[in-house]
């Protein structure tokens, strides 16, 4: 625990002292401690996300060991690096399981590595997938708080090719199963908008050149490309693509361009962008100003920048605290029972789980140099997908 | 017109950015007969040593000496400690050279983490060029590169220490009755290999991914370029840079990444088997 940490936790001692018996009892949680385990990306090209993740990991076991934790239990943070191959990180996930006895895990991952730990997990421990995902799967023991393209791009493609008389789009992502399927899906989106995909290319993670796919978007004259590369990829892909001269040639729409990855993309690169989410750091609405104003209290304005994936994490403990609360252990069954219908509110407003994966808010923002700003909110929308419980 | 102006501005790009980064293999194999195969990590150190001056916020041209200093310092402690007393013995100088590859790895990884990092350009923008927009950091670099290559050709034909240089490869023993140092040249050129590998790091540092494993990709490239265009000259590292940086960019500007990869390897497997030598060999 850091020192500033340390005062919180003691200034909420001392707070909690000075309220009734039955306050004191419940805002410092004796039971034994539920240990979660967090998996998230600590490398890689995914590893910029890291930071903001563990801040945002680190804020809500404050929140909820201040309120009491969960089921009287104060919670416990493992962290598990996750960006890496799906073995290793399959390999973090056992030793939490098996040898530090997490009761729950928290996945901030690729797809790939979702199926890996899921599989090792055998559903039989509860497995909560925060980020931004392909939606469609339904591997027993995975709840999924993340968008599905059916929330951000179902809204996000007609409303540019619309707006922005948008009909010949180029897809673009790293070769593994979250882009292409997102891919499949937004093709649809595309033809019932009227439009057409002149171009798809998928590149492993550790291409730096994209020289040939930037050559073949301008000889494609595509209007929109869309980005489904991830961290450090899209860094260089974007800085590329400006420098090109093709940001005057199409727009770009992001499915995972969060603060951290704008910011690598730098001002002077980021000229018609577009990255459609469920949070930004530049959201306003109450609950996400309200996120905000703890976070960048807690850690300093020099923070790492908020984002939808470090959003995800936080939220994620909120999902596993109103679940193991209403289930009233953290049992496999009891938890998936208890997640049908189960509501939560955080910093993307009022969640609700149905059929295991969540109703969402969503937002398009344009990139105004280093920062977001919000042009559009589509409202809450469905996931697109129902497991059976 | 345009299509083919952008390619050949990439193709050009391609082959002078791959003859940069191979020419400091090219010297310690080609002068030195050792296999450097912690090469990519001197390329990465190169890399680090951009980023470690653009977090400081200090200019970016700052990372060109940094770099040489860096490397060159790095690569003279490891020929001092290890190199000299395997020379001659290709085999375990391979595997030693192998073995500090994955201790500077490790290095690199304890000092700045296993996160992706990335500079940015200190020009940005792009210029005009006969219809096509191209970034004005690939023109400066390529102008750079090709002034630095055509100096270093006049000195290494007519300099004096050019002369050293190739009477110590030609017959050691002769070289040295007559007067020549050939341990410390021997030091100076494994120091010199490392400098120029790091040198190309601290360049390319805007345009890559920045990651501890970095390396290994730029060593595999240059491997090819040497396999094709034959070892110890100028000449050879030029040709196999056009002809690996030319098939890479042809083959995947006509067929895709993985395709233009699969290019690169079967040239190099076919050279290998019809004509080890390479095209260029000095011997």
């Amino acid at each position: 625990m850091d020192r500033r940490a340390f005062l919180s936790s003691s200034a909420m001692a001392l707070a909690a002292s000075q309220l009734p018996r039955v306050a004191t009892a419940q805002a410092t949680p004796v039971g034994k401690p539920l240990k979660l385990g967090f998996l998230i990306p600590r490398s890689g090209t995914a590893g910029l996300f890291g930071p903001s993740s563990e801040a945002c990991i680190e804020l809500a076991v404050n929140k909820i060991n201040a309120e009491g934790g969960i089921l009287g239990r104060p919670i416990e943070a493992l962290l598990g690096d996750a960006g890496g191959a799906p073995s290793d990180t399959v390999q973090a996930a056992q030793r939490m399981w098996r040898r530090d006895g997490v009761e729950a895990i928290v996945g901030e991952h690729g797809s790939a590595s979702r199926e890996a730990v899921a599989g090792a997990l055998r559903g039989q421990l509860p497995y909560v997938y925060s980020p931004v995902n392909e939606g469609g799967y339904c591997t027993d023991g995975v709840f999924t708080t993340g968008e599905t393209p059916s929330q951000q791009l179902a809204p996000a493609i007609p409303y540019l090719a619309k707006e922005r008389s948008i009909k010949r789009w180029y897809l673009i992502g790293n070769d593994y199963s979250w882009p292409r399927i997102t891919n499949a899906a937004a093709k649809e989106f595309i033809e019932d908008s009227g439009g057409e995909v002149v171009g798809e290319e998928y590149h492993p993670f550790t291409t730096d050149n994209f020289d040939s796919s930037l050559a073949n978007i301008r000889d494609s004259g595509a209007e929109a490309v869309l980005i489904n590369l991830v961290g450090g990829a899209s860094v260089v892909f974007n800085r590329a693509y400006a420098s090109f001269g093709l940001d005057k040639q199409a727009l770009r729409l992001g499915t995972l361009i969060e603060e951290n990855t704008l910011a690598g993309i730098g001002a002077e690169n980021s000229g018609d962008l577009y990255s459609v989410s469920g949070y930004f750091d530049a959201l306003d609405t109450p609950a996400a100003l309200a996120f905000r104003k703890t976070y960048y209290d807690t850690f300093g304005v020099d923070a790492p920048v908020l984002n939808t994936l470090g959003q995800s994490c936080f939220e994620a403990v909120l999902f596993l605290q109103a679940v193991i609360e209403k289930a009233g252990e953290t049992s496999i069954d009891a938890i998936t029972a208890a997640s049908e219908g189960i509501s939560y509110s955080g910093p993307r407003g009022d969640v609700t789980m149905s059929g295991r994966f969540v109703n969402a808010n969503i937002y398009l923002a344009k990139a105004e140099g280093t920062e977001f700003k919000i042009i559009e909110n589509f409202g809450g929308i469905a996931s697109g997908t129902t497991c059976s419980i | 017109m345009e299509s083919s102006v952008l390619f050949l501005l990439n193709t050009s790009y391609a082959v002078l950015t791959l003859a940069l980064v191979v020419l400091g293999l090219a010297i310690i194999f080609g002068l030195l007969g050792v296999l450097n195969m912690a090469h990519g990590e001197f390329v990465a150190i190169g890399a680090y040593c951009a980023f470690a001056v653009q977090s400081a916020g200090l200019p970016l041209i700052l990372s060109l000496p940094l770099a040489i200093i860096t490397t060159g310092a790095v690569g003279w402690l490891i020929e001092a400690s290890v190199i000299r007393h395997l020379y001659k013995r290709p085999f375990d100088t391979l595997l030693a050279t192998w073995g500090l590859s994955i201790l500077l790895r490790e290095g690199i990884e304890l000092a700045f983490g296993l996160e992706y990092r990335s500079v940015s350009e200190p020009v940005s923008g792009s210029v005009r060029l006969l219809g096509v927009d191209y970034p004005i950091y690939r023109i400066m670099l390529m102008v750079a590169l090709l002034i630095g290559f055509a100096a270093l050709y006049v000195w290494y034909r007519r300099s004096n220490a050019g002369v050293r240089v190739r009477a110590m490869i030609a017959n050691p023993q002769l070289a040295t009755i007559v007067g020549i140092d050939t341990q410390k040249l021997a030091r100076l050129a494994f120091a010199a290999g490392a400098a120029s590998a790091g040198l190309a790091g601290a360049m390319l540092a805007p345009l890559v991914r920045i990651e501890p494993f970095m390396g290994i990709d730029f060593l595999l490239q240059s491997f090819f370029v040497l396999v094709v265009g034959g070892l110890g000259s100028l000449e050879g590292l030029f040709i196999g840079s056009s002809l690996i940086g030319g098939a890479e960019s042809a083959g995947s500007t006509l067929m895709g990444g993985t395709a233009g990869y699969v290019t690169v390897l079967l040239i190099s497997i076919l050279f290998l088997w019809l004509k080890p030598e390479g095209l260029h060999a000095r011997r």
